[in-house]
């Protein structure tokens, strides 16, 4: 009887072994870009004969490198700049650069866990400064270069920021030394958290005169908001790149995935990504939706 | 015949020694009260006897079988069981209590319910009333018959009683002990009852075994507890105040009347005590009086100069 | 309503809740108009809303409601027009969030404000307090909720409410909806399930072992100071390792993300209050029945099942009261590990500072949390009853 009961029980496990080595676990971090290239990945495999399961939205990025480290899912987007936090390199000047940041974290996460780093995304989700429409447009703003000459001429900024921003050395600080630029305290309005939210509704209520906002590159209310992002032309911060990072037996097992997902992560601009993420978040559409729409539009979908 | 049979039993816990070496035997059918005060020992002598504390020495044997040789629950199902505070199960409608022990003993439903509504009608308090109430909605001279009642539910030749009527107060004292004398008499069950009241005992007892410190006194009929104390301890639980009267207590116009004579006024039935026909004849006013049955027919005569006589010191 | 018109002594709560009432409607906005999900909204006062037929009625059925709190003796009256207005209120917000969402479009947000959450809870409270001085049956209770359920679930299928922001959040993702609900409900109750098989035979064992009692709550309380989100993630390791090596884990559907780690973090967090209150409540009962019970010849074990149990039932039940609704709020933290749930809204919601979003998690949390409350303290009161 027990012994049936065990036979039963094994091949069952046996079977249900079998039934997920097909199917490729997609995931992905719950914020709004996460979902949305989580929800591309999906769709973009799905179209291309490749059997998928839905794990997007799973959780924070600690929970996720656990979970793809375990095995537990196999593929998710993932930024190249946050390699240095995993291996504790974080002040490594490669991470500046794109090109030097992606090869380094696909040297070091391929060395250490087999995973893969695929064909990554142009855009920059990083620490950035957008300042209102009304006051770039006249001015001529652009760049973090044409801002720093704008503030050093007596430009009446004021930056609404949190107060890592203002006081790390990586961020403002950086950004002052290599743009040549002060502001003064009364042109600083510190808030304690460090969620762009605020910084963003900030700058579009001009609450308090804030007409600066400190966001990260490819926030979606961004645009709603009517502000515009200043580049980055000194490369004062660290690259985070949005790549697809893939462990390497699925990707052996699969290898379609990396000629599917390159095309399209190469079309993920920053501008591309700000609109989308902005139709998510601002206009409130389903993250799926939005994703289906963007790779119909370029034809990755038909 | 001796219904319960207790020899040299002794209880320690570590180095106290609770219970000191007790032997006693208490009749068939007889009312045995264990008197003493707190601290004597007698409530844990009694709950050797169902096994609710476990001897360190001697033996107990009921109806000459040794309890130790019957298993446990068997041997509480066939003794009833009182307490102070009655232990009622609140969640229990009045009829299932008593019902609880015949069924544990597997009897069928309608002799239950026969028996239940036969213990309640002896009880007075009317079946149709009282078997679907909760005990908490019974007052507490209720409540005190229903745990009787439940303990006798399942004929039990012994009847174990601790503090039975402690909770209860003065009033209803009386008329409660009443009633467990009637009860006894009619089923012939054999009571051993532990209480600290002294009048209690006097009232109740066939015998009555003083306790003290773990030892026993003295063991016999409440007379001669009176009249010959067997230890100053025992004397001063019975107050030497009124002993003339508690004597009196005890006996009954019936043992002690004079031969009936004619022209007597007052009458006093029989079954009332020497102590309480001696006050209604003071109350009255009298200093002979007929002694008449339920019938209300002379059988006898007292006068109070015969009445003072038979309360003398013997 | 000559007869019902006594006047009663100037209840406490009422004049309290009136003023409530008062200050949140004439200070705080009744409803925000946003443009999009995350502009922030033009705020209106009911007041100012009252070119709106709709508006208008709820007014005069606030002051009538205010009335009746105030000087209307008989229960039940109160309790008809305090239902009355709450119904209205949630009207009155269905209909000015259509009335002033611009024609077509779909991206346009009606925030109910601070204003209506207060007249709300001041509405629900006078229901409330109605119905307790009604003084229903435990059954009349459940029963009473029942109905204002149907209520509300006639409200949300009328269509009337649809153009709140809520509901459109809603209509956004109404497959996810529904079956992150399930998943809520499958984690709150599974984990309640197992606590209880396994928190009430450890808590008899306790309660028979006292020197195994002092120890084993001391462990659970420690296990209850660990925040949540670190015992998930604690969890994680040992069970993603067990779900790699061990193929019958992985059957068995264990795996170190999702719904395992959650479901193992809340059946710890729910071991206390079970065994705590198994045991409460077997100490509680009187020691005499019990003495009684062992004196009649009951077993162990009859004594346990026919006796202690039945007796300590009112806490026990009480203590997996307060497990569920603490499991009911736990299950949302759950979603950070893929566990799924109501929480899953809540943190998308929160990461896309769409506080809509967050709402649609939050609100049915709090329904479910507050129903399974109510059913429950019923079901304490109607055990309790013959023994009470």
């Amino acid at each position: 009887m027990l012994t049936k009961f065990a036979l039963a029980v094994s091949l069952s496990a046996f079977a249900a072994g079998t039934v997920h080595a097909a199917d490729v676990v997609v995931s992905s971090k719950i914020d709004t870009e996460g979902t949305l290239l989580g929800n591309v990945i999906v769709l973009a495999l799905n179209a291309n004969g490749i059997k998928t399961q839905d794990k997007v939205a799973l959780g924070t990025t600690p929970v996720l490198r656990k979970a793809i480290t375990a095995g537990e899912i196999d593929i998710y987007p993932e930024y190249t700049g946050n390699a240095g936090f995993f291996f504790n390199k974080p002040d490594d000047a490669a991470w500046k650069d794109l090109k030097q940041g992606y090869n380094a974290a696909k040297k070091l996460d391929y060395d250490a866990n087999k995973i893969v780093w695929l064909t990554p995304s142009p855009a920059n989700n990083t620490w950035a400064i957008a300042v209102r429409n009304d006051v770039a447009g006249p001015n001529k703003l652009k760049s973090l270069t044409d801002f720093g000459k704008w503030v050093a001429g007596g430009g009446d900024a004021k930056l609404v920021a949190s107060a890592e921003f203002v006081n790390s050395a990586g961020a403002l600080p950086a950004f002052q030394t290599t743009y040549g630029f002060t502001l003064k305290p009364d042109q600083e309005i510190i808030l304690s958290g460090g969620d762009t939210a605020a910084t963003i509704k900030a700058a579009a209520d001009k609450t308090n005169g804030a007409n600066t906002a400190m966001v990260y590159g490819t926030d979606g209310a961004i645009e709603a908001a009517e502000l515009t992002v200043l580049e980055d032309d000194k490369n004062v911060q660290q690259v985070y790149a949005p790549t697809p990072i893939i462990r390497e037996e699925v990707l052996k097992a699969n290898p379609k995935i990396e000629e599917v997902l390159a095309p399209i992560f190469q079309s993920l601009t920053a501008d591309e990504l700000r609109k989308l993420n902005g139709k998510i978040q601002v206009d409130g559409e389903p993250a799926k939706a939005v994703a289906e729409g963007y790779l119909k539009e370029k034809g990755f979908l038909k | 015949m001796s219904m319960i049979d207790i020899r040299n039993v002794t209880k320690r816990y570590g180095e106290t020694t609770v219970v000191d070496d007790v032997s006693m035997s208490v009749e068939k059918g007889t009312i045995t009260v264990i008197v003493g005060t707190s601290g004597s020992g007698k409530s844990t002598l009694i709950r050797m006897i169902n096994r609710l504390v476990a001897k360190s020495d001697g033996e107990i044997l009921i109806d000459g079988r040794n309890v130790a040789d019957v298993p446990e629950t068997e041997l509480r199902r066939n003794i009833g069981y009182v307490i102070q505070g009655n232990g009622l199960f609140p969640h229990r409608t009045v009829a299932q209590n008593i019902a609880t022990v015949p069924q544990l003993l597997g009897w069928s439903k309608t002799r239950i319910k026969a028996r239940v509504d036969e213990l309640l009608g002896l009880f007075n308090l009317d079946p149709k009333a009282f078997s679907l109430k909760y005990p908490h909605q019974l007052s507490g001279g209720e409540q005190q018959r229903v745990g009787v009642a439940r303990a006798l539910a399942a004929e039990p030749e012994v009847l174990i009683m601790d503090e039975p009527f402690g909770a209860l107060d003065p009033v209803i004292r009386g008329k409660a002990q009443d009633d467990l004398l009637a009860i006894q008499k009619q089923f012939g069950t054999t009571v051993i009852l532990v209480t600290h009241d002294m009048d209690e005992a006097f009232h109740l007892a066939n015998r009555i075994a003083v306790m003290r410190g773990g030892k026993l006194l003295q063991y016999s009929m409440p007379e001669k507890i009176l009249t010959e104390p067997a230890h100053p301890f025992v004397q001063q639980l019975t107050g030497t105040t009124d002993r003339a009267l508690k004597r009196m207590s005890l006996l009954s116009l019936t043992s002690s009347m004079a031969p009936a004579k004619v022209g007597l006024d007052h009458g006093l039935p029989q079954s009332l005590s020497l102590r309480d026909a001696l006050a209604e004849m003071i109350w009255q006013g009298i200093d002979e009086a007929a002694v008449e049955d339920t019938a209300k027919e002379p059988v006898g005569s007292i006068s109070m100069s015969q009445l003072l006589e038979l309360g003398r010191k013997a | 309503m000559a007869e019902t018109l006594a006047v009663r002594t100037l209840d406490r709560l009422g004049v309290v809740l009136v003023f409530a009432g008062i200050a949140g409607a004439g200070l705080l906005p009744f409803i925000y108009v946003k443009a999009n999900r995350i502009a922030s909204g033009k705020p209106m006062l009911l007041t100012q809303l009252l070119n709106q037929p709709s508006a208008i009625a709820l007014t005069l059925l606030l002051v009538l409601t205010a009335f009746a709190v105030l000087f209307l003796e008989d229960a039940r009256v109160r309790l008809a027009i305090s239902t009355l207005c709450l119904a209205a209120l949630i009207a009155t917000m269905g209909l000015v969030a259509t009335a002033f969402t611009p024609e077509g479009s779909t991206v346009a947000r009606m925030t109910p404000g601070g204003g209506f959450w207060v007249l709300l809870a001041v509405t629900a409270l006078v229901v409330s307090d109605a119905l307790v001085k009604i003084r229903l049956s435990p059954w009349m209770r459940i029963a009473a909720l029942a109905l204002y359920a149907c209520l509300l679930v006639l409200f949300l299928r009328s269509g009337l409410l649809d153009s709140l922001s809520i509901m459109r959040e809603y209509a956004n993702r109404g497959d996810q909806f529904w079956s992150e609900a399930l998943t809520h409900v499958k984690l709150a109750f599974g984990s309640l399930a197992i606590s209880v098989l396994i928190g009430l035979p450890l808590g008899i064992v306790c309660f028979w072992v006292p020197k195994l009692r002092s120890a084993l709550l001391q462990g659970l309380s420690l296990i209850q100071t660990i925040p949540s989100l670190a015992l998930f993630g604690l969890l994680m390791l040992p069970l993603g390792y067990l779900a790699a090596h061990v193929p019958l884990a992985a059957a068995l559907g264990v795996s170190g993300i999702g719904a395992a780690p959650a479901l193992i973090a809340l059946v710890l967090y729910s071991l206390l209050p079970v065994v705590a209150n198994t045991v409460v409540g077997l100490e509680g009962v009187d020691p005499a029945v019990r003495d009684a019970a062992s004196g009649m010849g009951l077993t162990r074990r009859q004594i346990l099942t026919g006796i202690d149990l039945p007796l300590a039932l009112p806490v026990i039940v009480t203590g997996i009261r307060i497990v569920l609704v603490q499991s009911i709020g736990l299950v949302t933290v759950a979603a950070l590990i893929g566990g799924g749930g109501f929480g899953v809204f809540i943190f998308q919601g929160l990461g896309q500072t769409a506080m809509d979003l967050v709402l649609l998690g939050a609100v049915p949390t709090v329904i479910f949390a507050f129903s399974s409350a109510v059913i429950l303290d019923a079901v304490v009161d109607s055990i309790r009853g013959p023994a009470a």
